[in-house]
């Protein structure tokens, strides 16, 4: 299948990556001054891999998402508003501020949530795409998780379960070389974790996660052989991240490789050079969408910071679901 | 220290591209990879090589072989020296296996051993200058590499690395395709192909719809990958001094030739156009822009204006051709002892 990526999805991949980024510096900005409560983990560097699997993605599909879940809520389209409310423990949030980072949740975008439990994303989307399958919706689930999460039970056990009743799954391996501040190198005893793939009996391929139309292409031969009854797909993402495991994180075990992939690999970067050097886009529609992005995220935090906190009444709603 | 060294560069990543998905291809497991190392040392060992140079990284190859060096007994078949060129920064692109080449070449490598696909080979050639390259199959499309026992690999190299096989007996020269578009410039060993994506992306080319030309440098008609396409209908050895250029056409061909474009994958492709190419002539690439694909790998984009041209030159690497070697060892009777007993 050709490249065939119009303009006004460039114009998305790039607005998308953008609005994570400017999303997450300012998070980081904003949790020094102490305003945030619990803790936040961030995206920043990891953009094209949300970006370039969600843009495969539509209303029919589902997405389960990590501790570092705010790239993946946008990437599916959840309210950026809503989001920066619930970081804040604010009403208008997501969650109604229940949640906060790592909760974030939105079930009309077809976003599971983000999840404190690291592994907790890939049987929720066994589910989800069981139900697709079942109801012949065409849709797909989509489980982000870390190499961390890589080496769970939940993981490797859902994986298997994918595989055995060839469900419209796909399973995205974020690598960004560390789990909390142990070395993916060492931890990881295959050395590559799309090479687990071969033993659950699907494909397993490895992305340079850096590079958004890299990430598109797989995301979108996985996402067409998933929707067809091919069956799930494990996808290996490998980049950095820009900032600590957590905010405040002293990052003693890292040495220079956040610089080098800052200057040399980014993907908001390597995005604008190419698409600006085959004329896809220009560099002033490239820096009207800085623009916006930057007054969308200006607002957020605004917003948040005016909303009002829960009341103690709060605490018992929302408590049990009805199904 | 003797100076009989032999180079080993690994490419970790190697079999594990986009091709595992959207065909049945092979995937080279790293333990595998390691493993092939350790019996191509034996096979050093065997021979007489003094040195080993191995290349670092982070995918467990390595790792591997530095556990497998611990674990070793006296009384084990000997190995030589190994040293692992570490110290280099690691980026886990084909920049980690240049600059090991590069390195193996200034510490005195007499021959260097690649393990990897077409692509890993073709950075390898570009770094090794006139070292000779025995490149061995651990990719994807492996047309250049061989296909090959590691042990019978490792024999060979080090027959060459000692000089107990000269290199009139050893070694031949590949062709190469030199691509120019604007100011870059890359070499290609097997096949350029032009396709009109628009981004180099997840670098395999699988697709014939997005094909518009092609050239080779030998098109081999039992090949796998874009010169299995010219191999069926205008087949080019490596030793002919010549290639072999058409354009690929899906509307209204001359004619479709099936093709095994990739591991898994075998398609009906139509050209038009099929003609030799003369070393020294620069082909003009036809479309106005698009993606350069050099041994069936998106490498490099170019724009309206670029008019990129694809150039044939047969001074290509010197490469350890492994049979022609094994004979001269036979011939020679290098590894035959004659251990002087009575006989009938």
């Amino acid at each position: 299948m050709a490249d065939t990526l119009t303009k006004d999805q460039l114009l998305t991949a790039y607005q998308t990556m953008r609005t994570i980024r400017e999303f997450e510096e300012r998070v980081h900005k904003e949790f020094a001054t102490g305003e945030i409560p619990g803790f936040v983990h961030l995206y920043a560097g990891e953009e094209a891999s949300a970006a370039g699997v969600c843009l495969n993605l539509d209303e029919r599909d589902t997405i389960a998402s990590t501790h570092r879940g705010h790239g993946h809520c946008i990437a599916k389209g959840v309210d950026v508003g809503g989001m920066m409310a619930e970081i804040y423990g604010r009403t208008t949030g997501s969650c109604h501020g229940k949640g906060g980072s790592m909760h974030i949740a939105d079930l009309s975008k077809g976003m599971l949530g983000a999840n404190g439990i690291v592994g907790g994303g890939p049987p929720l989307i066994c589910g989800t795409a069981l139900a697709a399958k079942l109801k012949g919706t065409g849709g797909v689930g989509v489980a982000f998780f870390g190499d961390g999460g890589s080496n769970q039970g939940t993981t490797l056990e859902s994986m298997n379960l994918a595989s055995v009743w060839n469900l419209p799954a796909i399973f995205v391996a974020e690598n960004n070389g560390y789990a909390e501040s142990t070395a993916s190198t060492w931890s990881v005893a295959t050395d590559n974790i799309a090479d687990r793939a071969g033993a659950f009996g699907m494909p397993g391929v490895i992305v340079d996660g850096f590079d958004f139309f890299a990430v598109h292409e797989a995301a979108r031969e996985a996402v067409a052989r998933a929707r067809e009854g091919g069956g799930p797909t494990l996808i290996e993402m490998k980049f950095t991240r820009y900032f600590g495991h957590f905010e405040g994180d002293q990052q003693t075990y890292r040495a220079q490789e956040v610089a080098h992939a800052r200057a040399e690999l980014d993907c908001l970067k390597r995005f604008a050079a190419q698409v600006t050097a085959d004329g896809s886009l220009s560099a002033a529609e490239l820096a009207a969408v800085d623009g916006e992005v930057g007054i969308l995220i200006d607002k957020a935090v605004e917003e948040a910071k005016a909303a009002p906190l829960p009341a103690p009444a709060d605490l018992l709603t929302d408590v049990y679901v009805r199904y | 220290m003797g100076d009989a060294i032999v180079g080993v560069v690994a490419n970790p990543l190697s079999g594990r591209d986009i091709r595992r998905l959207v065909t049945q291809a092979t995937v080279f497991p790293t333990a595998e990879k390691a493993s092939m190392i350790q019996r191509m040392l034996a096979a050093f060992g065997a021979v007489g090589v003094h040195r080993a140079l191995l290349s670092t990284d982070l995918g467990g190859i390595s790792a591997g072989v530095f556990r497998a060096l611990g674990r070793r007994r006296p009384g084990d078949p000997p190995w030589p020296d190994v040293e692992f060129l570490d110290g280099l920064p690691i980026r886990q692109t084909a920049a980690d296996t240049a600059a090991a080449v590069a390195r193996m070449t200034r510490c005195g490598a007499r021959v260097i051993v690649c393990l990897g696909g077409d692509g890993t080979a073709r950075v390898a050639a570009a770094a090794a200058g006139d070292v000779p390259l025995l490149p061995v199959s651990t990719g994807t499309n492996n047309v250049f590499p061989v296909v090959r026992e590691a042990t019978i690999a490792g024999l060979a190299a080090g027959l060459v690395a000692t000089g107990a096989v000269p290199p009139a007996d050893a070694l031949t020269r590949a062709k190469v395709l030199e691509v120019r578009a604007g100011g870059r410039v890359e070499t290609a060993l097997v096949d350029v192909a032009v396709s009109t994506q628009a981004h180099v992306a997840a670098r395999a080319v699988w697709d014939p719809a997005t094909l518009t030309q092609l050239f080779c440098a030998f098109a081999e008609p039992d090949a796998i990958g874009l010169s299995s396409i010219l191999g069926q209908v205008a087949p080019v050895s490596r030793a002919q001094q010549l290639g072999v250029t058409a354009l690929i056409q899906n509307h209204d061909p001359e004619r479709k030739v099936v093709a095994p474009i990739a591991p898994g994958l075998v398609v009906p492709v139509g050209i038009a156009g099929v003609r030799p190419m003369t070393p020294g002539t620069a082909y003009p690439v036809l479309a106005d822009a698009g993606v350069l694909a050099v041994d069936g790998e998106r490498e490099l984009t170019f724009e309206p204006g670029t008019r990129p041209a694809v150039t044939l030159r047969t001074d290509g690497p010197w490469c350890v051709d492994v049979p022609a070697v094994l004979a001269a060892s036979a011939r020679l009777g290098l590894l035959t002892r004659d251990q002087g007993g009575a006989h009938g």
